[in-house]
């Protein structure tokens, strides 16, 4: 695995590459397919950055949701301009996740994993029963303006990558250190005098707020949302890229999404067979490559590939 | 007063499956430390073999209902510890304790098996003919034979768990493995052993809920999904690993279905069932009879 | 690909190869569907796949379609929406974008039609839908067209023949199902009883993926309405609220507009389904049904297991009417072919049809078949009325 500076540099020509791509291709549907691998990619790292505090975020598919909504609602109903819809987005998931996260995060481990849950489900069925939100039907005309239609794959695709770049930035400062220190065991940096359930609540606005702009972006590149789209499976799927690629590093989730969305483009007249896939992977991987893609990696790196990685 | 009581017998009828299903939840999770998603998939498969078996039996070899119905839950018994033997030796003895992992596990399991079954038994919902006909009326509300007969089983099989985990030494194991792991090893409780028998109790006991609802539900390859959402509202309100608390639980959540489905909707009884959990997790994680959280 | 689409797609290429003289020389005209092909809705899919291959088949072994000089040979591509937005965008990009597919013969579920139709009009193809919303048409989406009845067709004359059996009804309770279909359903469906003096005394709202229903059978009962509506209902559903009624000792008139599988409704509730009215259960063993839809229903059956109802049966017709629009325009641009759509009167499963609706929807983009209503009679669904829309009437002097 590329270490340091070298792979950043890596990742940065390649984020460019598809900002190129998509502005000179020409071809929608393949610029369509980089801009979900993005978007994929986005969900599976905020993910993980709540991972980095030890816990399980299955909201992170609500705010996703929060984040579609507030744009559908600025854009269609407000007819607020294409730029000011999108940052509304992580806006009001910032919000609603500071308030979340200040109730909730002192539970932990299974309990906090449960009420994620019921809460992604809360707020479907709250959208299913809102009228105004269109309801079951959903909601429809997110287009970006006419001006901007042809940039706008590379528009999304520059956003969604600044996610990632800013979400990696984070981590590796130290206030993502510290986050991994509560991970660890959070006594200790209480006994240094930290506020640990203000930075878990930090780190949860971070997530909450990046994945509620992926969301904004979604809403525009998918030109429809409905509730169907943001139930607890938004978070299942983001997890299994996670595993697949690798919670040790952030470009683990990234590659995972990245196989596993190209991998469901032709699986998509398979039908049940797809779900066999997906829960064959999801085995797969964690029980015999348990770090996953870039486990995987270290281990030929190390030359201990041969032999059970410790979990 | 008769409509109290019509709800009253609706929330025995619903709950009594509910209970059985919570029960098995709440004791992996007791014993295991794992949450396992894939729970309802032991239902659902019970239920599949039972209405697969029972068109056999009944339509080609003629055989009794009733009969063909014995006949058919005990296959369904067997093939759902199969299904839990297997995927407790080659997954989940590996992610005992692993909250994330095991999480993860039984995602996968869920994604893997659901795809099966509807390869195996297709999309078309079939329903089984009445094991036993007929209407019966108790106390002025009205329900069908085979629902109170379903009472009574899920009643028999909950009393006969109860049993098991206070009066015997498996339960004892069970309990003690639950409370603390470490100390229950130390006084020499084989935990792996312990374990892969209550994983097979729960597996055992989604399967009976599975069987019993199979007689008056037409089965599909998703009805386990609905159950398992409000299987798990029902062990944390009943407190995570608590067998009493997943009777009482799984009674209250019945309870709000039947009568707030009634004198609101169902969407709104539904809506209030998960606020409810949000509530109860913070103010009282461990539920009603759960332990406290070291 | 599924196996299904190889052996349709195969077995069309063969014909074509076979029957046309000028087999080197046809051009190849791609059609898609957007259905859910897994899940809770997979029958519905799968049965709409299997009449839109039938419908290919046939028009490939009678020699294909022709226009603008080229003749072209049909091959049908499949796509799973799951029944939600976000699939259906995705299949609608790979249909429109990768395949470059410009006709649609079919797609089932709101949601997934809304995300797919947000591309189709902006790319120019013409989309058929089965979508229940008066929004889906209108001279904002000139190219999408209902490709079969919907409630605005259906329940004007099946609650006029229900209350017209049954004069000193007065009262009604309704429940319907919390998704899109049941959303667009229920509005309409007050609004048509309250012009027949019905009034709707309950009306309640279950998720769907409930399996017991006995709140709702006690809160239906207790409310002593006249008549129970099932509105957007599937099958199954009604059977387990029928059976639960049934136990609860109600007895009155019962009524399914959007009831799709009489033999599904038999099947679970046995006798306590007797009498139902079904508004979209087209059956199609019957002797009302054509010889073509008896023998797509048989040919369903064989293969599928289940029946072919009013839903699934539609991208047949859509089939069709796509065939004689695009010979009539002489062409295969999708916007030529959408203003002739109109004029047509072209042979769907059901006999001459045409398309209409202009006073209802603003554009004529409304399929114009038969109303069938029908009621369970020992257990099978016997045709008890069948309402042909005036303005097809008019169209087909």
């Amino acid at each position: 695995m590329l270490k340091g500076n070298q792979g950043l540099i890596l990742c940065i020509l390649i984020a460019i590459g598809a900002i190129c791509f998509a502005l000179f291709s020409g071809d929608p549907y393949y610029a369509q397919v980089v801009i979900w691998v993005f978007t994929n990619a986005a969900l599976a790292v905020t993910l993980r950055f709540v991972l980095l505090i030890g816990e399980l975020n299955i909201a992170t598919a609500a705010f996703f949701g929060i984040g579609a909504y507030t744009t559908a609602v600025a854009s269609t109903i407000l007819g607020w301009p294409f730029f000011i819809s999108l940052l509304a987005a992580p806006a009001i998931a910032g919000l609603i996740s500071a308030l979340f996260g200040w109730i909730t995060l002192r539970t932990k481990g299974p309990y906090f994993l449960l009420i994620s849950f019921a809460f992604t489900e809360i707020v479907r069925l709250i959208y299913t029963r809102t009228d105004a939100l269109g309801g079951n039907s959903g909601m429809i005309g997110m287009f970006p303006p006419i001006e901007l239609d042809t940039y706008f794959p590379a528009i999304a695709i520059t956003i969604l990558a600044a996610i990632l770049f800013g979400l990696y930035a984070v981590e590796r400062s130290n206030l993502g250190r510290v986050f991994k220190a509560i991970q660890n065991n959070e006594d200790i940096p209480r006994s240094v005098g930290l506020n640990v359930i203000g930075l878990k609540i930090l780190c949860f606005v971070i997530a909450s707020t990046a994945v509620g702009l992926a969301g904004g972006v979604h809403a525009y590149t998918n030109n429809v949302i409905a509730p169907a789209d943001f139930t607890y499976f938004v978070a299942v799927l983001a997890l299994a890229y996670v595993k697949i690629g690798g919670e040790g590093h952030i470009i683990g989730p990234i590659i995972g999404a990245t196989i596993l969305t190209i991998a469901g483009q032709f699986l998509h007249s398979f039908g049940p067979y797809e779900n066999i896939f997906y829960g064959a992977i999801i085995i797969g991987a964690l029980l015999l490559v348990p770090g996953g893609i870039v486990g995987l990696g270290e281990r030929i790196k190390a030359g201990t590939l041969i032999g059970r990685a410790e979990r | 007063m008769e409509l109290q009581v019509q709800l009253l017998i609706n929330t025995l009828q619903i709950g009594s499956v509910y209970v059985l299903f919570a029960l098995g939840l709440t004791l992996i999770f007791g014993v295991m430390k794992i949450v396992n998603f894939a729970h309802g998939t032991f239902f659902t498969a019970a239920a599949l073999v039972v209405s697969t078996v029972m068109s056999v039996s009944v339509e080609t070899a003629g055989l009794p209902i009733w009969f063909s119905y014995l006949i058919a839950f005990t296959l369904a018994l067997l093939i759902v510890c199969m299904i839990g033997f297997v995927v407790y030796f080659f997954g989940f003895q590996y992610v005992l304790k692993d909250l994330n992992g095991s999480f993860i596990l039984s995602i996968g399991l869920l994604l893997l098996l659901n795809g099966t079954y509807l390869i195996l038994y297709g999309g078309v919902p079939r329903s089984i003919p009445d094991v036993v006909p007929g209407n019966i009326s108790l106390f002025g509300a009205s329900l069908t034979i085979q629902r109170l007969l379903l009472i009574i089983v899920a009643a028999i099989i909950t009393i006969g768990l109860y049993q098991l985990v206070h009066r015997t030494k498996l339960g004892l194991s069970l309990r003690a493995v639950a409370e603390d792991q470490e100390a229950a090893m130390l006084q020499g409780i084989p935990f792996r052993r312990v374990a892969f028998y209550g994983f097979l109790i729960g597996a055992t006991l989604a399967a009976c809920a599975g069987a019993l609802m199979a007689t008056v539900t037409p089965v599909t390859t998703v009805i386990g999904d609905d159950f398992l959402v409000k299987a798990f509202i029902i062990i944390i309100i009943g407190g995570l690993g608590s067998v009493l608390g997943a009777i009482l639980g799984g009674l209250l959540i019945a309870l709000i279905e039947s009568f707030g489905g009634y004198y609101f909707d169902p969407s709104t009884a539904t809506l209030a069932m998960f606020v409810l959990v949000v509530v109860l997790l913070i103010v009282r994680p461990q539920g009603i009879l759960g332990h406290a959280e070291r | 690909m599924s196996k299904k689409k190889i052996i349709g797609m195969t077995g069309g290429a063969l014909l074509a190869l076979f029957s046309a003289q000028t087999a080197f020389a046809d051009e190849i005209l791609k059609v898609g569907i957007s259905a859910p092909m897994s899940g809770a809705a997979a029958a519905w899919g799968l049965g709409f796949e299997y009449a839109a291959e039938q419908a290919v088949e046939k028009i490939n072994s009678e020699g294909g379609i022709k226009a603008g000089g080229e003749t072209y040979m049909l091959e049908l591509h499949s796509y799973d929406n799951k029944y939600n937005a976000a699939e259906g965008a995705k299949t609608a990009q790979t249909m429109l974008n990768r395949e470059n597919i410009n006709f649609i013969v079919g797609s089932i579920g709101t949601a997934p039609v809304k995300a797919t139709q947000a591309l189709s009009e902006r790319k120019g193809a013409i989309l058929f839908n089965t979508g229940w919303g008066k929004s889906i048409k209108g001279p904002k989406y000139p190219l999408t067209f209902t490709q079969m009845n919907t409630p605005f067709e259906i329940l004007a004359p099946f609650y006029g023949y229900v209350k017209e059996q049954h004069p000193d009804a007065k009262t009604v309770a309704m429940i319907t199902p919390n998704d899109a279909t049941g959303q667009e359903l229920e509005p309409v469906a007050v609004d048509t009883w309250a012009d027949l003096n019905v009034e709707v005394i309950t009306n309640d709202k279950y998720e769907r993926g409930t399996t017991e229903f006995q709140s709702i059978a006690t809160k239906i009962a207790n409310s002593n309405a006249d008549i129970v509506d099932f509105g957007a209902s599937p099958p199954t559903d009604v059977g387990s609220m029928l059976k639960a009624l049934d136990v609860l000792g109600w007895n009155g008139i019962k009524v399914v507009p959007a009831g799709t599988s009489a033999g599904t409704l038999s099947k679970m509730a046995g006798a306590a389904a007797e009498g139902t009215y079904l508004g979209a259960s087209a059956d199609f063993t019957g002797d009302s049904a054509s010889d073509v839809q008896r023998e797509l229903n048989t040919g369903a059956m064989e293969k599928l297991g289940e029946a072919l109802n009013g839903i699934t049966i539609s991208s047949y017709d859509a089939v069709m009417a796509l065939k004689k629009a695009i010979e009539t325009a002489d062409s295969v641009e999708p916007k030529e072919v959408a203003k002739v759509i109109p004029t047509i009167v072209f042979e769907s499963s059901y006999g001459p049809a045409a398309f209409g609706g202009a006073e209802v929807y603003g554009n004529p983009q409304q399929i114009l078949v038969p109303v069938m209503i029908t009621q369970l009679r020992d257990g099978k669904a016997v045709e008890v009325g069948r309402i042909a829309p005036a303005e097809l009437k008019e169209r087909l002097k």
